[in-house]
């Protein structure tokens, strides 16, 4: 008899990530328009997932959106390097940013540039990447060994996944600002 | 010439991104003499050179994070009275609590509003 040996499946879910330096972890997560940096340092060992949709525009300037995606990129790289990873080490994969005729706007495209753009201003080298499209992903990240596989949504899984992605506004990492004097 | 105008703010921040951003913010604001550094060494000996009245640093930083910096400043007769706002992607209490014995001006959560930028600028300096 065949048995497979149970590999920890850890899904990252909408305006989240996760990192992990457990070779047996998979990172997974379904993109309809929103988009999922993996990021890793091949040298550590270590490696990570986050998956976001900016709420709006996002093309650049300094607006809010620009600003939450900054920070959902900043968590993840902080979160790495905190697990032993070095910033100029780090190289990614882009996945999603599907452009669906549910959606009026091009906000699946806004979304990959923006990851684009970030990870270019940063420094850090996108290896492989699959973006835009008019259907939804299934993304399976290894953050030990960088391996990723995508398989293609159906016309109407895309449907269904974009229907539950919905703008997650900012939320402050501590309860508001706290004024000393 | 504004309050803004007449301010030297340090932006401190490891990343390229940020840093961008937060310059964006402060000219927004009206400040048109900003410095930037990388990391808190680097900020830490642009003090040293030429104190700021403001430094808003990341808190989550190589080489010398911004509580580390903040300390420095801090314990330097030439920079101690530079005001300190620090910014964070994942602070808790513990953080701010530290921040604040430390003699931080103010904690402000990534991602921050232009808004709050400016009330805690405003809650040193006054008016800008």
């Amino acid at each position: 008899m065949n048995v497979d040996v149970p590999r920890k499946r850890l899904h990252v879910i909408q305006g989240n990530f996760l990192v992990s330096d457990q070779p047996d972890v998979v990172l997974t997560t379904i993109l309809g328009s929103c988009v999922a940096a993996c990021l890793r340092d091949p040298v550590a060992g270590v490696g990570g997932m986050n998956h976001f949709l900016l709420p709006g525009s996002a093309n650049g300037g300094s607006g809010e959106a620009t600003r939450y995606g900054v920070h959902l990129m900043e968590l993840l790289i902080n979160a790495l390097l905190q697990k032993g990873a070095r910033k100029d080490r780090l190289e990614a994969k882009l996945f999603g940013g599907a452009q669906t005729m549910s959606r009026l706007s091009d906000v699946g495209r806004k979304n990959g540039v923006f990851a684009e753009k970030f990870l270019g201003d940063e420094g850090i080298s996108v290896i492989g990447s699959s973006l835009g499209g008019e259907l939804g992903r299934k993304v399976e990240f290894w953050p030990v060994s960088g391996r990723a596989r995508q398989n293609v949504l159906s016309g109407n899984e895309t449907l269904k996944t974009v229907a539950r992605e919905q703008p997650v506004a900012p939320k402050p990492a501590v309860a508001d600002e706290v004024e000393f004097f | 010439m504004s309050m803004a105008q007449k301010i030297k703010a340090l932006i401190v921040d490891d990343q390229v991104t940020s840093r961008l951003l937060l310059g964006d913010a402060l000219q927004q604001l009206g400040f048109t003499q900003v410095t930037v550094a990388g990391d808190g060494q680097q900020a830490y000996e642009i003090m040293q050179k030429d104190p700021h009245h403001l430094v808003i640093s990341d808190f989550n930083m190589p080489k010398m994070d911004g509580l580390g910096l903040l300390q420095a400043i801090r314990a330097n007769a030439a920079t101690k009275r530079a005001a300190f706002i620090i910014l964070t992607a994942q602070g808790d209490r513990a953080l701010v609590q530290k921040a604040a014995s430390l003699g931080a001006n103010n904690v402000l959560a990534k991602p921050f509003t232009i808004d709050k930028m400016k009330a805690a600028i405003e809650a040193v300096f006054g008016a800008l």
